[in-house]
């Protein structure tokens, strides 16, 4: 240390700081900061990459169609056998005219088995039973509980709280911060699962990923504000997944409407309408409207972000001054 | 903003203390330079107004009211005294639930606050991926600055506190005393008229001590106001004498230390006297109404237990002219930093 040496600040030292420009830059270094490979990162990728295998063994089978379904479920002849009796019921002596009607009708029967009931299969199994049900929120949470929860278990949240920026600013900033990283993951995921499912895959993408960002949005602000409240965010944040995502997001009733996956699917199913999907017992599953889903998803990621604010602006974070 | 190590108008170059607290078993009010000035500065640094903290049922800080201006203030106190509350108080990173906290006039947990306060805290946790230059950096481009300005300041900083040439490695592997260097550059960035400094001694060597001092000696020569917490209370006094005493979450005493000496008149001061006449000298003691006591210490020493200190030195002088005794030593023994402690907090420390 040399305590004599007299600094004098040079001019360009010297200008004025700028609260923007300091939110600005940690906006800027969270993302470079959540960019650190941690584990749940690692087991979101590895989800990622296993998933991206059975789409690419399924697809590569040619398992994106109804033909291999049964009808009776499970006991009864495949959609592709019942096709060949009505096929070879062409050759029946029909009445004029008749036969022609026929064949039509099966060559659109035949024509929807193989080119449009991909889209129905890969929504089904990929898109509701396991991206927006599970992927998603578990590849949303990897990254929206680290960008204030890790700083909080790595106690150095506390570099931030001692800059000339306001609390609110410091946690849309963090949101803002995870944001990339998490679209990156489920849209880009999305995108890569669906060009593994070929030409269905291609189409489906198209069609959801407007969802799959409103949904994204929403599963960020919820975990970012879980992270603001509890000190082990990423738990609770799984075992919100796991419980009210996967199994009462799927329950029959009203009680599905507190997940957001529930709307993230509705405004799927807003989307893909025109392509004949729609839920299996629409009387069960009680879906709403596109605009509603949609209205409902912005405003609570609004009121995610406003109560994460209020709460991040009156707590104290001890962990962050205990030595 | 003014230049580190360089006071902004010749009237700041006069360090001054100023302090007033109304709780704790002693009251002082005082207003003191430390070079024999007058105080310049009207506002207060930092001010604490019937500051009271809880955490849950236990209460941290306690109606504390304490002002400070420019000039080193050293917080002293026995752990769990409310120390490192306060300190976190000021920073602005708990806020009071009676009370309030005022840096430069503004709320301490505001923004405008933080732009006028350095803030070291004992927690020695970093971003360990980053080298020195790049936390520092970090720091300063988190106050706001330019790229431009924050590598300029960087640069400069870590000159000061004598890491430029080390600055490139890893945190991770830094030294404590490094880590102490780094946290204390982070805190001068931006050139806070207020630094709060908690333990920033702890873990450097005995070169690096002497030069942390000076430099903080030169940061309050500066005008810029000090408050700094430390264990190495050897070290604190040579780095000021005015303190402030916390315990049991209050504010115990504050200002020179001694002046909060002469003020603990149920502990007469413990002087060591030898001369070439201890006898006499014992007798002519005796007569003063200052001294307590007297007592034989081995076999040419006198332990002279004495009240109003100021009074006492005053008044033996006088006697030694007078009845012409040869003083061979003279030392005070429980004046420390640490005596006092002792005595306020009412045993050990």
């Amino acid at each position: 240390m040399t305590p004599t040496t007299s600094l004098k600040r040079e001019p360009a030292a010297q200008a004025a700081p700028s609260a923007f420009r300091a939110w600005v830059y940690l906006i800027r270094l969270s993302i470079q900061r959540q960019a650190r490979a941690h584990m749940m990162i690692w087991i979101a990728l590895g989800l990622l990459a296993f998933t991206l295998f059975i789409v690419a063994l399924n697809t590569q089978a040619g398992r994106w169609s109804m033909s291999y379904w049964r009808y009776p479920r499970r006991v009864g002849p495949t959609f592709e056998q019942h096709m060949l009796v009505l096929e070879n019921a062409a050759a029946l002596p029909w009445s004029p005219g008749g036969g022609e009607v026929y064949a039509a009708i099966t060559a659109s029967f035949r024509s929807y088995l193989e080119h449009a009931s991909g889209f129905f299969v890969f929504s089904t199994w990929i898109v509701f039973g396991l991206f927006t049900t599970f992927l998603m929120p578990l590849w949303s949470l990897s990254f929206a509980t680290e960008a204030l929860g890790r700083e909080r278990e790595a106690r150095n949240l506390l570099w931030v709280l001692t800059r000339p920026l306001s609390r609110p600013a410091i946690y849309l900033a963090k949101y803002l911060s995870i944001l990339p990283w998490c679209l990156l993951l489920n849209v880009g995921g999305f995108a890569l699962l669906c060009l593994a499912g070929g030409t269905p895959g291609r189409r489906a993408f198209v069609v959801y990923w407007p969802a799959i960002l409103w949904g994204t949005l929403a599963f960020c602000a919820l975990f970012h504000l879980m992270s603001a409240v509890l000190r082990r965010p990423a738990m609770v944040a799984l075992l919100y997944s796991f419980f009210l995502e996967t199994i009462m997001g799927n329950l029959p009733g009203y009680s599905k409407r507190l997940s957001i996956s529930f709307y993230t699917r509705c405004l799927m199913f807003d989307r893909a309408h025109d392509f004949g999907m729609r839920p299996e017992r629409p009387w069960i599953y009680l879906p709403v409207s596109g605009p509603t889903a949609y209205l409902y998803l912005a405003g609570f990621t609004a009121a995610c972000l406003l109560v994460g604010i209020i709460v991040f602006s009156r707590r104290e974070y001890l962990e962050s001054a205990v030595a | 903003m003014p230049d580190l190590l360089e006071s902004a108008d010749p009237g700041r170059r006069s360090s001054t203390l100023a302090s007033s607290v109304v709780n704790g078993p002693l009251s002082v009010k005082e207003e003191v330079s430390t070079d024999g000035g007058q105080a310049t500065t009207d506002e207060a640094v930092l001010y604490f107004e019937n500051v009271s903290k809880w955490y849950g049922p236990v209460i941290g800080v306690n109606q504390v009211t304490l002002e400070l201006r420019p000039g080193i203030t050293g917080l002293v106190g026995a752990n769990g005294a409310g120390k490192s509350t306060l300190l976190r108080l000021a920073a602005g990173q708990l806020r009071p639930d009676l009370g309030s906290v005022q840096v430069c006039g503004r709320e301490a947990a505001s923004a405008a606050a933080k732009h006028r306060l350095g803030y070291c805290p004992e927690l020695d946790i970093f971003y360990e991926e980053m080298s020195g230059r790049r936390f520092v950096e970090t720091m300063a481009r988190l106050q706001g600055f330019s790229a431009s300005a924050a590598r300029c300041r960087t640069e400069q900083t870590l000159e000061l506190v004598g890491m430029a040439d080390r600055a490139n490695r890893r945190i991770a592997g830094y030294s404590k005393g490094m880590r102490q260097r780094i946290k204390l550059a982070q805190a001068l960035i931006h050139d806070p008229p207020l630094l709060i400094l908690d333990e920033p001694l702890s873990g450097i060597d005995p070169i690096g001590r002497r030069e942390s001092i000076e430099l903080f000696l030169k940061l309050a020569e500066a005008g810029k106001c000090l408050l700094v917490s430390s264990h190495e209370l050897e070290e604190l006094e040579k780095l000021t004498d005015h303190v402030a005493i916390m315990a049991y979450g209050r504010i115990a005493a504050v200002g020179p230390l001694v002046r909060i000496r002469d003020l603990l008149d149920n502990h007469p001061l413990s002087i060591l006297v030898a001369s070439d006449q201890n006898r006499k000298l014992a007798m002519a003691l005796l007569d003063l109404e200052e001294v307590v006591g007297v007592e034989i210490e081995g076999d040419d020493r006198l332990k002279v237990l004495a009240r109003q200190p100021r009074r006492f030195f005053q008044k033996l002088a006088d006697l030694v002219l007078e009845e012409h005794v040869e003083l061979r030593h003279l030392e005070t023994l429980d004046d420390s930093t640490h005596a006092i402690l002792g005595y306020l907090l009412g045993a050990g420390k």
